[in-house]
């Protein structure tokens, strides 16, 4: 069978496009590498999914190898299996979608035209998009009507221009906490404002609202209110899932992709052929997957005629830092507050999202306030050790445990910044270690610009601001190189330009006419939010343009 | 009578640790005898908890996620424990009284080595107090103890 679309890859950038293809009468196949389950399927269980990492592949048969690249220029190797380092988000239908905390941020106008606006820095490679806000706008509003965001639109001064007055979803319910944080950030003059999320504050989209059920990031949602790509997108439409196929290879003739090779659980091979290939299996593996796929047309790789696949790898700059709120320090009214669990704590500052220094304008970012997260395991391992770094145990521990985790809680915080795209940091693959598919693993280089932890340590200070004024105690914070693995963007930047980028406006690759790489491997630069909503955006853009192609010459079925 | 699954099972907690002396060596102990003392050292609440590390322990070390050099980290932790031991007071670690082991603990707390294996032990205490009750190694009894609310919904089986 020719299918009409295959896509390599289950998350956010791959199912907008097989929702919106098969709907419109298309044989969409999914390929995905992890398994398939169902809201039935999904608990919260913290041994297995946080401990034990049941979502991600195993390190001894997956790994990555990391070289850090210092500013001198200094490489450092790790191999990610020993070293206990990866870059996995989740292997399943749906992917890193599932366990997402659906913070969702559009980006502004100016992310679109970083160079224009803020200009040049040095050792960093900023461009413009090669697409406007405003051409990306009307999709950013169809994926908090398809995929569901609720929200509550709050005027600040970077508030981004909307084609609509309101979110589709009315917030959802809110710790009582939140209250004391709008009132310390009107009076630091902070425009604080509800987190938009991804999560569904009522039943709709047949699907069910959220049940406040405590454990919402990091795991998968039981009750299908978080707009996973596989809750809100896949199970949605008629598009073929083979799940627990892993693509090792891409075969093509000088024009076009013509078969895609998968391994099945047992590592026996198959070939799906289709007319259009889209690929969306995160920017590591999408880019991995290029290079692997190395043939006489393309012997750099595919798409990699200018050895571009790969180029100016990015992640979300930041950190993240805390505060505790003792009971000692509180009413018994607040007691009762902190300790609400299941209830969210969705609280934004953008204030500096762009601010001035020496008459110049600089990009800054986003900070996002939450509580610790619930795994008692994790919290309760946080107290192993004094403040003086020694290590304790018995009743002491005991007690510290207990008098902790009984009438304090922590608050914080996770700033977002532009990871500026550099020449040193890029993927690859090894020439010698192979995964257990006997396939060349992925090289990241890690490499961060200096500019980004300024940015990122002006941001946490106004953070930490907010924080002592709240009264909390024990602040710290972390500004740091350090790449968060599930924010991953670029490799395949689009472009006007065949000799500095990968893909074209509408995402198809320069080299291959049936191409197209759908996840956040396009972005040139990442803006000062979480990825999600962009990736589903442009996807469900993408989707457009790969219909009119496809309606030129194939009719629905 | 151990039957060969479990005997498998507690093949690693089971398997030989040859404790010296200098270079003599002066004892063979398993991984479970000193761990059985040791958890409750740690943790004394686990007991009146009414939680088994080392019942945890025969399931977690068996499981796939668990690599061969884990448990390699925690039979020499257990060894050098030992050696301390005798160094200390001349007597295997569970040959000691409960202040002589309270010694010992400290000591090697002030290790590189000692800081990490207490570290290890004490996490995996954790993981048992505070698995949930599906796992059959706690019923729940940590969570009551910090009035903690667990996600729902809850796992229906054990996925270790």
């Amino acid at each position: 069978m020719i299918y009409d679309i295959c896509i390599v890859g289950s998350g956010a950038g791959g199912s907008p496009i097989a929702y919106e293809l098969s709907k419109a009468g298309f044989n969409v196949v999914v390929l995905e590498k992890g398994k398939n389950y169902t809201e039935a399927d999904i608990s919260k269980d913290e041994l297995a999914v946080s401990r034990r990492d049941k979502f991600i592949p195993m390190l001894k048969d997956e790994k990555h190898i990391i070289n850090e690249i210092d500013e001198d220029g200094n490489l450092t190797r790790f191999d990610g299996d020993e070293y206990n380092w990866n870059f996995w988000n989740g292997s399943m239908v749906g992917g890193s979608s599932n366990l997402m905390s659906g913070y969702f941020h559009r980006m502004k106008p100016n992310d679109f035209k970083l160079k224009s606006v803020y200009g040049d820095i040095k050792g960093a490679n900023i461009v413009d998009w090669v697409i406007s806000y405003e051409e990306l706008e009307p999709y950013y509003e169809k994926v908090e009507h398809i995929v569901g965001v609720s929200g509550k639109i709050e005027k600040h001064k970077f508030l981004e221009p909307r084609s609509t007055k309101e979110f589709p979803y009315t917030k959802l319910f809110e710790n009582g906490v939140t209250t004391w944080f709008d009132k310390t950030c009107k009076k630091l003059s902070l425009e604080s404002f509800a987190t938009p999320r991804a999560i569904l504050s009522e039943n709709a989209l047949d699907r069910k609202g959220c049940e406040y059920s405590n454990f919402c990031g990091s795991y998968a949602c039981a009750t299908g209110a978080k707009g996973s790509a596989r809750a809100a997108l896949l199970q949605k439409c008629s598009a073929k899932i083979i799940p627990e196929a892993f693509v090792y290879k891409l075969d093509s003739d000088e024009k076009k992709v013509t078969f895609a090779h998968y391994y099945d659980k047992d590592l026996k091979s198959h070939s799906i052929e289709a007319k259009i290939f889209v690929l969306s299996a995160q920017a590591i593996e999408s880019v991995r997957l290029l290079l692997n796929s190395k043939n006489k047309h393309f012997p750099n790789g595919l798409a990699n005629t200018n050895k571009q696949v790969g180029k100016n790898l990015i992640f979300s700059a930041g950190g993240s830092g805390s505060g505790r709120f003792d009971f000692k320090d509180l009413s018994k009214e607040r007691q009762d507050e902190l300790m609400q669990v299941g209830l969210f704590f969705n609280r934004s500052l953008q204030d500096d999202y762009e601010f001035e220094e020496d008459g110049k304008k600089y990009k800054g970012g986003t900070t996002d306030f939450l509580f610790e997260h619930q795994n008692i395991i994790s919290r309760v391992s946080r107290e192993f050790y004094d403040e003086g770094g020694n290590i304790l145990w018995g009743d002491t521990l005991r007690d510290k445990i207990h008098n902790r985790l009984t009438t304090s809680r922590k608050l914080t915080f996770e700033v977002f910044n532009d990871w500026l795209p550099t020449d040193k940091c890029f993927i690859g693959v090894d020439e010698k270690e192979k995964d257990k598919f006997n396939t060349p693993v992925g090289v990241i280089n890690l490499y961060g610009h200096p500019h980004d932890l300024e940015v990122g340590e002006k941001l946490a200070q106004k953070a930490v601001k907010v924080l002592k004024e709240m009264g909390a105690k024990d602040i710290t914070y972390s500004i740091s190189s350090a790449p968060p693995p599930n924010l991953v963007a670029g490799g395949c930047r689009f472009g006007d330009d065949v000799k500095t980028s990968v893909l074209d406006k509408n995402c198809k690759t320069h080299d291959l006419d049936n191409l197209y790489v759908a996840d956040a491997s396009f972005m040139p630069t990442g803006g000062s939010v979480p990825y999600t909503w962009t990736i589903y955006a442009n996807s469900f853009r993408i989707a457009d343009e790969i219909l009119k192609v496809i309606k030129s010459y194939t009719n629905p079925h | 009578m151990i039957n060969r699954r479990n005997f498998l099972k507690a093949g690693f907690l089971s398997s030989s640790v040859l404790v010296l002396s200098g270079c003599e060596l002066f004892s063979v102990t398993t991984p479970i005898q000193t761990i059985k003392i040791l958890q409750y050292d740690l943790f004394p609440h686990a007991k009146k908890l009414g939680v088994n590390m080392s019942k945890y322990l025969q399931i977690i070390l068996s499981h796939s996620r668990i690599d061969e050099d884990e448990k390699k980290h925690i039979k020499n932790g257990i060894k050098w424990l030992n050696e301390e031991a005798i160094k200390l007071f001349g007597k295997a670690y569970i040959k000691l009284d409960s202040l002589q082991r309270q010694k010992v603990l400290i000591l090697i707390s002030q290790t590189r080595w000692g800081d990490r294996f207490i570290n290890r032990m004490l996490t995996y205490i954790m993981e048992a107090v505070f698995s949930d009750p599906v796992y059959n190694v706690s019923s729940g009894s940590g969570w009551e103890w910090l009035n903690f609310k667990t996600g729902l919904p809850q796992p229906k089986e054990a996925l270790l």
